[in-house]
């Protein structure tokens, strides 16, 4: 059988010589030693890879735990703890190389039988892995030799490296995880730049550099992650030197703290859509008419400009930049005229205004309930009556997870994190039929078999170029449907002093001090 | 007097099975499901369901309870549903904070609010009585995420004297302690001013001044030793108040508190988490206003418990 190859060496030369070509100007020598504090809104949930969701525990994990591929903040796959692959023509079978001579922080050797051990843990439905979704089109995991393992899927399954990425599915130390069993997420073991030094809950994640790492060794001597949830505290303790980096920084501080000589506002691109849904199983918004009536009569510039104080980009698809598979597809102009002419069209007017009702979520993404009543003010000029009404998250969440049935909710907002940079994670589970909750997340039941074709050979389709394509048109057919009130790609807003050099601020949601260091 | 106290202590049994069961129906009424929580957002409902059964969120009601209450006996408080850690221990990990904060708020509290009190009192309706009781009054209706902000600004970061979070050090304690202290000595502040008044126009104060006891000696000896026993009362309420988690002041100063954790259980519904940080606060209450009771009679040799 006559595979062909795809070598990651010219990728990886690309990488290295951009990098140091970008690095070339730079000033100072970067200097080792210190102790670096990140100050982040919330607490680890867990310390096992395997098993936490949210992006916090994620920017933790990334220093400790490795992947076998790992995503560029460009949106490019990179290999990592594998140094090359090949796929069968058959689109099912994956070969993967594994760097040699790594090994994981309690001493043992990382190789295709750790791999292995690893892939089986998150596929076994038994340890409740929140990301098995990711690969778990792989049916068997088989270790060839110790630098070589294969994957198996039931379908050609295009996204299996990019999703491969996901820090979710990161190579931890079996023995640790046999040894600690439900002890392991209080001392994970993996073979990161920085080994795990201790959690004080509620209080701070310390990890420390790991002197043995295989690859470019960390300079810092220690990086805190430490928790502050309030926001107006956070930047307070990086005013005062008593935090070197603070994530979300709320936009409307960024004026103030430009003025700063010591600290420097980042805004960087995040994979984060924020999106309106509409529920097109029911009236009203089963009629396209008054879907396309409210992206049309939506400031998006406006409310990007003022709410988010110009952090955010309005979305030119249903998916951020930086995903791979993203093209810039359309924009509903701000266009009054045409929303009246729509919804006249569909028989309403000022005198007998459309009226629904817009649940959204308080505190959980970037001013998300100004935005909702900024929507509220624009959607009332063109005689559409909203009616706001905001929930705690956790019971939010469970008011639009019920089945069509059942959910009557009209319009919600709603955000999701395209984490494997790839496009099929971004549109398949939001907008393929398959997928209407409680099995996926197309909350707002949309179906078009047309869509959903796509997606499916987005899925299978290997090349790349071919799915860019793919995916392109399923993202014009979802636009022109307005399935959507397509709103902005949120921005994370980090605060950092001066003195932290090279830190970065990845895309998907994680600060990262792997090649950070502190000016002295 | 132990007789007292140990019939007081039975009494705490009662008081907190009944705690135990209405925190754990209200737990269940609030809407939201831990197990989606946990799943994340994008969870399928299998995934979610297999979640649900291994946390025996799937069994009737009535059976849930009875484990609990069974574990509960046995003095078994569960793991958390979010860290997989024993509840117990995470409660350690907050308990120490939540009692270092507690105490330090208190001394602020004590020392600011009585010795305002005290000056207030002796001289009534004067400028420094109108001052201090202004200040009282600001101290009382500030909200703590703003003062404490305040605090951070001006001590953290424009004069740079204390550090603005964290728990290290003794430093790291002076803000904290202040904010939650404030709201309190304004309260305890109030209160001796009042109950002072009082005790100062009674018969044995003119007494002691009419046998040539020094000011200073009427005031503390004979007046405040009088005047503390509604003082205390109040001590004791605020005690059971700071020890149940001083939350905004613990979310500002990020103090990894008991107050917090409950919040932070509440978010998550991590149920065993919820259940046991309210228990701990209820049982704080209850053990502090035996405290109080008891520490009548030490200041007040007339009250004894038989």
């Amino acid at each position: 059988m006559r595979r062909y190859l795809v070598w990651f060496v010219t990728t990886a030369l690309i990488g290295v010589l951009g990098y140091s070509a970008a690095a070339a100007p730079a000033g100072p020598a970067p200097q080792r030693g210190g102790v670096l504090i990140v100050g982040s809104g919330t607490d680890a949930t867990t310390l096992d890879g395997h098993l936490y969701t949210d992006a916090p525990t994620a920017t933790i994990m990334e220093h400790m735990v490795e992947t076998l591929f790992e995503l560029s903040p460009e949106g490019r796959v990179l290999p990592r703890l594998a140094t090359a692959f090949s796929v069968a023509p058959d689109g099912r079978t994956w070969t993967i190389r594994l760097r040699s001579g790594v090994r994981f922080h309690d001493g043992t050797a990382f190789d295709a039988e750790a791999v292995k051990f690893n892939l089986d843990r998150i596929l076994d439905p038994a340890t409740r892995a929140p990301w098995r979704f990711l690969i778990s089109r792989v049916t068997q995991v088989t270790a060839v030799d110790p630098t070589t393992v294969r994957l198996v899927t039931d379908a050609p399954f295009a996204p299996l490296l990019a999703h491969l990425t996901h820090s979710g599915t990161g190579i931890q130390s079996p023995t640790a995880i046999r040894r600690l069993g439900a002890d392991y997420a209080r001392q994970p073991v993996g073979t990161g730049a920085f080994r795990f030094k201790e959690w004080v809950r509620g209080d701070r994640v310390v990890v420390t550099r790991n002197d043995d790492y295989w690859g470019e060794k960390a300079l810092l001597d220690e990086v805190q992650f430490r928790v502050i949830p309030d926001d107006g505290a956070r930047l307070a303790a990086l005013e005062a030197g008593s935090l070197h980096v603070a994530v979300r920084v709320p936009p409307r501080e960024i004026e103030r703290l430009r003025g700063s000589r010591d600290l420097t506002v980042r805004i960087d691109t995040s994979l984060r859509t924020i999106y309106t849904a509409f529920n097109v199983s029911r009236p009203p918004f089963n009629d396209k008419r008054l879907r396309q009536a409210m992206n049309y009569a939506i400031n998006k510039e406006a409310i990007v400009k003022s709410a988010l104080a110009g952090t955010a980009r309005v979305s030119d698809a249903p998916i951020a930049p930086n995903v791979q598979g993203y093209s810039k597809i359309m924009q509903y102009p701000w266009d009054l005229e045409r929303a009246e002419a729509l919804l006249r069209e569909a028989g309403y007017s000022r005198a007998r205004p459309l009226r629904a009702v817009y649940h959204h979520p308080t505190g959980r993404y970037i001013r998300d309930a100004e935005i909702a009543a900024s929507i509220q003010g624009l959607a009332r000029r063109v005689g559409i009556e909203l009616e706001l009404r905001t929930l705690e998250f956790g019971a939010y969440i469970a008011l639009t997870a019920r089945p069509k049935e059942q959910n009557d909710i009209q319009m919600y907002m709603l955000g999701w994190g395209t984490v494997t940079g790839d496009a099929d994670y971004g549109l398949y589970a939001l907008f393929h039929s398959s997928q209407f909750p409680p099995v996926g997340f197309n909350r707002g039941f949309y179906e078009n078999p047309r869509v959903d074709a796509l997606l499916d050979r987005g899925r299978i389709t290997v090349d790349q170029a071919e799915r860019n394509r793919i995916y392109a048109e399923a993202m014009r057919l979802i636009m022109e449907d307005a399935a959507w009130l397509f709103l902005h790609s949120e921005s994370q807003v980090t605060g950092i002093r001066n003195v932290v050099q090279d830190m970065l601020v990845h895309p998907a949601e994680r600060v990262m001090a792997h090649k950070a260091w502190l000016r002295r | 007097m132990w007789a007292y106290i140990a019939k007081r202590l039975l009494l705490t049994v009662p008081v907190i099975f009944g705690v135990a069961f209405v925190v754990f129906a209200m737990v269940r009424i609030v809407p939201g499901d831990p197990a989606q929580i946990i799943a994340g957002e994008t969870a399928t409902k299998e995934f979610v369901e297999a979640i649900r059964k291994d946390l025996g969120l799937d069994r009737p009601l009535m059976e849930q309870f009875v484990t609990f209450m069974a574990s509960l006996v046995r003095g078994d408080l569960g793991r958390s549903i979010r860290s997989k850690a024993p509840v117990s221990e995470e409660l350690w990990a907050r308990i120490p904070n939540t009692v270092r904060l507690t105490i330090a708020g208190l001394v602020v509290a004590v020392s600011v609010g009585v010795t305002a009190g005290v000056v207030s009192a002796i001289r009534p309706y004067s400028v420094v009585d109108s001052a201090v009781m202004l200040v009282a009054l600001l101290g009382l209706s500030m909200p703590v995420f703003w003062s404490g902000l305040m605090l951070i600004l001006i001590f953290a970061v424009r004069l740079g004297w204390l550090p603005a979070v964290g728990t290290e050090t003794l430093a790291h304690l002076v803000l904290p302690a202040i904010t939650v202290g404030m709201a309190t000595a304004a309260i305890i502040a109030r209160m001796t001013r009042s109950s002072m008044l009082e005790v100062l126009r009674s018969d044995y104060i003119r007494t002691a001044r009419a046998k040539g006891l020094a000011e200073p000696v009427v005031v503390t000896r004979h007046a405040l030793r009088n005047a503390l026993i509604p003082v205390i009362t109040v001590v004791g309420l605020q005690t059971g108040t700071l020890l149940s988690g001083a939350v905004l002041t613990e979310s500002v100063f990020a103090w990894p508190g008991i107050g917090r954790l409950l919040v932070e259980g509440i978010l998550a519904r991590d149920y065993p988490i919820v259940q046991a940080a309210v228990l701990v606060v209820a049982l704080a209450f209850v053990l502090v206003n035996l405290a109080i009771d008891v520490l009548y009679a030490a200041v007040d040799p007339r009250i004894h418990y038989e």
